[in-house]
């Protein structure tokens, strides 16, 4: 068995995928693991499509998640997370935030935007098990609908199939926060954790 | 918890990283006094950690014109003895070409290294280039690190080399090692600050023909010595497995996918790895000693076969019958992976591969097939959509009188604005290099009959659009040329130039104005437009159009990002704008197909504008045919 576990964060500019990343690793680093991971920025940061990798382990050594090696699919977005499926592990899982961000190609007619039912019958077809929220609602819940992302986070520490410790984590959102907002992400946080735990 | 940040002085302790903060903290170890830059994705964020921690760590940081300039900044500084750097991407290093090729004749006084950042697959420029050729015409040692870690290690290491060969080195990162995250170790930060003396040497540093002669046998020497000491750095390394059949050369980050790819295909006890970090000059008795070991080499690199021509030669010179494989097998274009290194290795040892890759492609293309396209797009607010329509009427109109079928000629540039290449803007008709719109322009007008209007940033503009500007009053070319600024350098990250009054540390500096200059350039007809009141705007650009000569139109208004950011920090509301629905025609779509704001949706057939990101930027009611569109507070 390899020690090696991989995160790809699939979005939208502006979701905050970066951020998510940003503080997935530092807590990885704090609980002593090796991470390595990279990301696109730039063109990508007007609105497209982001995703970022954070991977984990002593096996790891490149900076990109390996085809058909990806441990959890985190899905900022329901097309985004289907852009990248074909790198899922066999078993691998899917968080799914269900709400969908129409790309201004679509109101301009060029391109079309399949049904929700489309793309998770696809990744359902892909995945070991796909866990859905709405994560953007569960932002708002906590205070904030920019804490989506935390929501998001939360979810995925939720699953507890992640190396790192959960208290870790939440030193670290605390830590990068304004002592205002630190409480809701920290909401966020749970509100996401809880929501994947009763999957 | 207290963390340490990129400027503690905490050896030993294990940092978040990002590639390009690893390579500045690198140098803050190494105790660089002078760091300049122009910015340029995937480098950008390397002079810029270090301008933020400028004063606390007393180094001069600047952003610089451009990398030409940055580049004769940090030689002026390392000739006067002190550590000195210069970052920027694979195109940048064309800007400074010139400079770079003589300062190699120069070598280094105080350490001297240009930090080169390549983008395989060409994710944020306009094309892939393999930069280590550049360092080979001119004799410039490069080290190419395999992982955030060694890019902090090797720059740290490459003044003290410099210093110690008196030579100018190169570091070459690529984009995943620039936009790469990893744990890096603190290393110990140098307080050494050494008082910068130049020192009169006019047959080392003033090149006329007789000091070209006299320095290059000097140059070639020092890269002889560097090349003795190749195969001792720390950054090769061999590793032989006996009775392998197989040797593999891996090159700087390739070397992290080989290993994966190694040990995904289960063939660790069957290849040796030569890892390579000193591409230039190569570890040549390691690479002997692998060659002689194995029947079957494989090299793996990205971008062009610069290590496997090397290796080719060797075969050749020596009369060793080991097979080379490389790009016939790796492709040559775009970023490697892991997946990409245990095909070549699939196909040269005929291991059977771990997944089925070919049925993830196909899962990838039905996947694609079902999805939007999301590509980047300007900002709702940007004013440079305003500026578009604006140019776009006007162009229209004038092209008028060329007569029928006519179109505008939009020759564009390198910044947001390039995403004005799709529709509905459809306004960048050429993008070549950074100045490049105004550039060939001037060369179009002694050619074509339609109305040319050229348009590139403000930050581009200083960059390099002055000289082609007093190309064009010089050589009479009949063009308008338009600076669309927005005073920042947004695409990269909003750095400070010379036209927003601040420096790279926050010091107040002149504010240039590009109509000051293109006035002292001699242009005769030079307007200051706002382009968000539209109509005004459109016709002011008409009137350059029109204009015998070459023309200016500055369009002037801030960048949403910017002021949105500003605007939140001051505690001040964003009023967006809503459609009307009783006075919006369900047919029209003006708003949507004349402006393309990410803010306006179609729902069903409904047009409706996503309050959260309408920045209440006032364009669409003025194309909006029916006065549909109106603000939140009038309603």
């Amino acid at each position: 068995m390899m020690n090696e576990f991989n995160v790809l964060l699939a979005g939208v500019g502006g979701q905050g995928v970066i951020l998510m990343s940003e503080l997935l690793g530092k807590a990885a680093i704090a609980d002593g693991l090796r991470v390595r991971g990279s990301e696109i920025l730039g063109m990508a940061v007007r609105g497209g499509s982001v995703t970022s990798v954070i991977r984990i382990g002593e096996d790891v050594h490149g900076p990109l998640v390996p085809q058909g090696k990806c441990n959890i699919l985190m899905g900022l977005e329901p097309s985004e997370a289907l852009r990248h499926a074909s790198y899922l592990a066999e078993s691998g899982l899917v968080i799914l935030n269900t709400a969908p961000i129409i790309p201004f190609t679509v109101s301009l007619g060029q391109s079309e935007y399949p049904g929700l039912d489309r793309v998770m019958e696809k990744l359902g077809a892909v995945a070991g098990r796909v866990i859905k929220l709405d994560a953007a609602k569960s932002a708002i819940e906590a205070g904030s609908p920019l804490a989506t992302n935390v929501v998001m986070l939360g979810a995925l520490f939720g699953v507890e199939l992640l190396p790192v410790k959960t208290s870790t984590i939440k030193q670290i959102i605390e830590a990068r926060f304004s002592p205002k907002l630190a409480p809701i992400n920290l909401r966020a946080f749970d509100l996401g954790y809880e929501a994947a735990g009763r999957h | 918890m207290k963390e340490p940040t990129i400027s503690s002085d905490a050896p030993g302790h294990r940092f978040f990283a990002l590639g390009n903060e690893a390579i500045a903290r690198g140098a803050i170890e190494a105790g660089v006094q002078v760091a300049a830059a122009y910015p340029g994705t995937p480098s950008s964020e390397i002079v810029g950690t270090l301008a933020d921690v400028a004063r606390e760590l007393d180094m001069y940081v600047e952003w610089s014109t451009n990398e030409k300039v940055a580049f004769e900044v940090a030689l002026g500084a390392s000739i006067c003895g002190v550590r000195a750097m210069s970052a920027m991407k694979h195109v940048g290093v064309n800007v400074a070409h010139d400079p770079l090729m003589t300062a190699s004749h120069i070598g280094a006084i105080g350490g001297f290294v240009v930090v080169v950042a390549d983008d395989p697959w060409a994710w944020s420029s306009q094309n892939e280039q393999d930069s280590r050729y550049i360092a080979l015409q001119g004799y410039i040692p490069v080290l190419e690190p395999s992982s955030v870690q060694e890019a902090k290690d090797m720059i740290a290491d490459a003044f003290r080399l410099s210093e110690e060969f008196g030579q100018l080195f190169m570091l070459r990162s690529v984009t995943r090692i620039s936009h790469g995250r990893g744990d890096i170790v603190l290393g110990e930060i140098s307080r050494e600050r050494r008082k910068g003396s130049f020192k009169k040497d006019a047959d080392r540093l003033a090149y006329v023909p007789r000091v070209a002669r006299l320095n290059k046998p000097l140059m070639l020497e020092r890269f002889r010595r560097i090349e003795e000491a190749a195969d001792g750095l720390p950054y090769n390394r061999l590793e032989v497995k006996d009775g392998a059949g197989l040797g593999i050369i891996a090159c700087g980050l390739s070397y992290s996918y080989t290993l994966e790819a190694v040990q995904w295909l289960g063939l660790e006890n069957g290849v040796s790895i030569l890892k390579i970090g000193t591409p230039h000059p190569l570890p040549r008795k390691l690479i002997m000693e692998l060659l002689r070991s194995v029947p079957e080499v494989l090299v793996v690199e990205e971008l062009d076969p610069f290590v496997e021509l090397h290796v080719k030669a060797m075969v050749g010179e020596h009369g060793i019958p080991t097979r080379v494989h490389g790009k016939d097998v790796v492709p040559g274009i775009g970023e490697l992976s892991t997946r990409k290194v245990a095909e070549a290795l699939g196909a040269v040892t005929e291991s059977k591969l771990p997944v089925d890759f070919a049925g993830l492609d196909r899962l990838e293309q039905e996947a694609t097939s079902l999805l939007p396209s999301r590509p980047p797009a300007l900002c709702p607010g940007c004013s440079h959509r305003a500026s578009f329509r604006a140019i776009s009427l006007a162009a229209q109109r004038a092209a008028r009188e060329y007569g029928e079928g006519v179109e505008p000629i939009y020759p564009g540039d390198i910044g947001c604005y390039t995403l004005a290449l799709t529709p509905p803007q459809n306004a960048v008709d050429t993008c070549v290099c950074m100045g490049g719109s105004f550039g060939l322009a001037n060369g179009m007008a002694h050619v074509v009959e339609a109305p040319i209007i050229a348009h590139l940033g403000d930050s581009t503009f200083f960059h390099s659009g002055i000289p082609p500007l007093i190309n064009a009053v010089y050589n009479k070319a009949n063009i308008t040329m338009v600076v669309l600024d927005n005073s920042a350098t947004a695409m990269t990250g909003f750095q400070p130039h010379p036209g927003t009054g601040h420096t790279a540390t926050g010091d107040e500096a002149v504010s240039l104005k590009a109509e000051d200059i293109a006035r002292a350039c001699g242009v005769g007809f030079v307007e200051v437009v706002d382009p968000r009141d539209l109509k005004a705007a459109a016709d002011i650009i008409e009137k350059a159009i029109r204009f015998t000569g070459p023309a200016v139109v500055v369009s002037r208004a801030p960048c949403a990002t910017i002021e949105l950011r500003e605007k939140r920090q001051a505690g001040e509301k964003v009023i967006p704008y809503y459609i009307d629905q009783d006075r919006c025609d369900a047919k029209c779509s003006a708003c949507i197909k004349l402006l393309g704001c990410p803010a306006i949706i179609k729902q069903d057939e409904k047009k409706v504008i996503d309050a959260p990101l309408c920045t209440g930027c006032g364009l669409c009611p003025q194309v909006c045919p029916h006065k549909a569109i109106v603000q939140e507070q009038s309603r």
